[in-house]
């Protein structure tokens, strides 16, 4: 009965967009799962050609500088540690390799699925240092959180955190300010809202004048942000916001996982990767958990390798670009040589573009 | 990565509980949510539950749908 109800509905919403589109509208969907759904679905060739979908900077292994993936191998290649980190994350290159590469010579790096697992894990080696890399977004942010509360708790004291934790707004702020790409509506991403809440994005229609939807990770969700977005940006409605998630995502988020984050982190400059360093953008520990950061564990030179590339991921996060329009892009990048980080994530939207064989 | 998945509250042993996804059944971490109960349906992240879904599950997004094909929607902004 849903299934028939989602396609009848599907195909209204597609018809209506397609009739209300006079002129192009660009969109972006900030969040790499939606970018996913999108070419999974292939929503590109349903929709008019005038309606430009681009992926944004919400894939959080994409934007995770070069830097902490050296950090991570400078603590491995000087410590007999164990590095925990998500898959995602093994392939990634930094100026001096990639997490994989170290595995394959013999250093212990394990994949763990659950922040909560090295609980377990720094628990049953006691006599061994764990390190784990925490990498993403607000969604990700309160589990870590809570994995270093819990440590703190237990009195683990061979658990570390590398962070690479990245907040959205001052990213969007940027994208909508400097980033000149013509954007005329978000689709904001729904597992970073069921955190923070659907008014965490209201300052894009609010400041920027820009309208926006918070929207779950279902095709009818997606095709509904997109119906909802093309009737306010054809008619003009410069300062529509609405929430289209509203099943998972409250207007003030969840307030224990805030409180949480609250409590284990502070807002600090972030770095990210091809962009470089914006304000107040990322979460560093605060003073009370600080005995769980790798960085004051281990000492570690903190040199930058300069990696020359003609990679466009810069471009492409910020909405200027689309994949195909890189000159490497499924010639000299490709999921097993990936030039850049876009090719590396599954969430990336080159990855995407080059698994769905279309325009992301 | 930052992937969320729909699961049915099993049986709760806090801090964890059993939940079914997609027929198949594990063990997620619940602290970050209140009032958590046995049937209910959580978003799960990571190997933690990060929100309650509503069970009317498709009835806001109709409704929001209904009245903006009817062209009278209420905003959020
Ligand atoms: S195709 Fe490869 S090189 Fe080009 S932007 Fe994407 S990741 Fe970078």
């Amino acid at each position: 009965m849903r299934r028939k109800m989602d396609k009848d509905l599907l195909t209204h919403l597609i018809n209506e967009v397609n009739s209300m589109v006079t002129e192009e509208i660009k969109i972006m969907e900030v969040c790499g799962t939606h970018t996913q759904m999108i070419a999974k679905l292939g929503l590109r060739s349903l929709l008019s050609s005038k309606i430009k979908l681009l992926s944004g900077p919400g894939c959080p292994v994409c934007v995770t500088e070069e830097k902490y993936i050296d950090w991570a191998i400078e603590i491995l290649n000087r410590y007999h540690v164990t590095v925990a980190t998500f898959g995602d994350l093994m392939r990634v290159g930094g100026g001096k390799g990639s997490l994989l590469e170290e595995k394959g010579k013999g250093k212990d790096v394990r994949i763990i699925y659950s922040s909560l697992d090295i609980i377990e894990m720094a628990e049953k080696n006691r006599g061994k240092q764990v390190v784990f890399l925490g990498v993403g977004f607000e969604t990700t942010a309160p589990i870590i959180a809570l994995a270093m509360k819990t440590a703190f708790e237990r009195g683990i004291d061979n658990l570390y955190f590398l962070t690479s934790l990245k907040l959205m707004p001052p990213i969007l702020h940027y994208i909508l300010k400097e980033a000149n790409n013509g954007i005329h509506g978000f689709i904001c991403p729904g597992h970073v809202a069921t955190i923070k809440g659907a008014d965490y994005f209201k300052f894009i229609n609010r400041e920027y004048h820009t309208p926006a939807a918070v929207c779950g990770f279902e095709a009818i969700d997606i095709v509904a942000g997109i119906y909802y977005l093309v009737k306010q940006i054809t008619q003009g409605k410069k300062n529509a916001f609405q929430n289209l998630y509203k099943r998972c995502v409250k207007p003030q988020g969840n307030p224990t996982a805030n409180l949480l984050m609250e409590e284990v982190f502070n807002i600090v400059d972030g770095e990210w990767r091809g962009i470089g360093n914006i304000a107040n953008s990322s979460l560093g520990i605060n003073e009370k958990y600080t005995r769980f950061d790798a960085r004051n564990a281990f000492v570690v030179e903190d040199q930058q390798v300069k990696i020359r590339t003609s990679c466009e991921c810069k471009d492409i996060l910020l909405g200027r670009k689309t994949p195909k329009e890189c000159k490497l892009f499924k010639k000299r990048c490709n999921p097993l040589t990936p030039q850049g980080p876009c090719m590396v994530s599954t969430e990336g939207a080159c990855t995407i573009a080059y698994r769905f064989g279309e325009e992301v | 990565m930052c992937i969320a998945v729909p699961g049915e509250v099993i049986e709760l042993f806090p801090p964890e509980g059993r939940v079914k996804i997609m027929g198949v059944e594990t063990t997620v971490n619940i602290q970050l949510i209140d009032d958590l109960k046995a049937g209910e349906h959580v978003l799960i992240h990571a190997g933690c539950a990060i929100e309650k879904i509503n069970q009317n599950y498709y009835n806001d997004l109709l409704d929001i749908f209904k009245s903006m094909v009817d062209g009278n929607e209420k905003e959020d902004g």
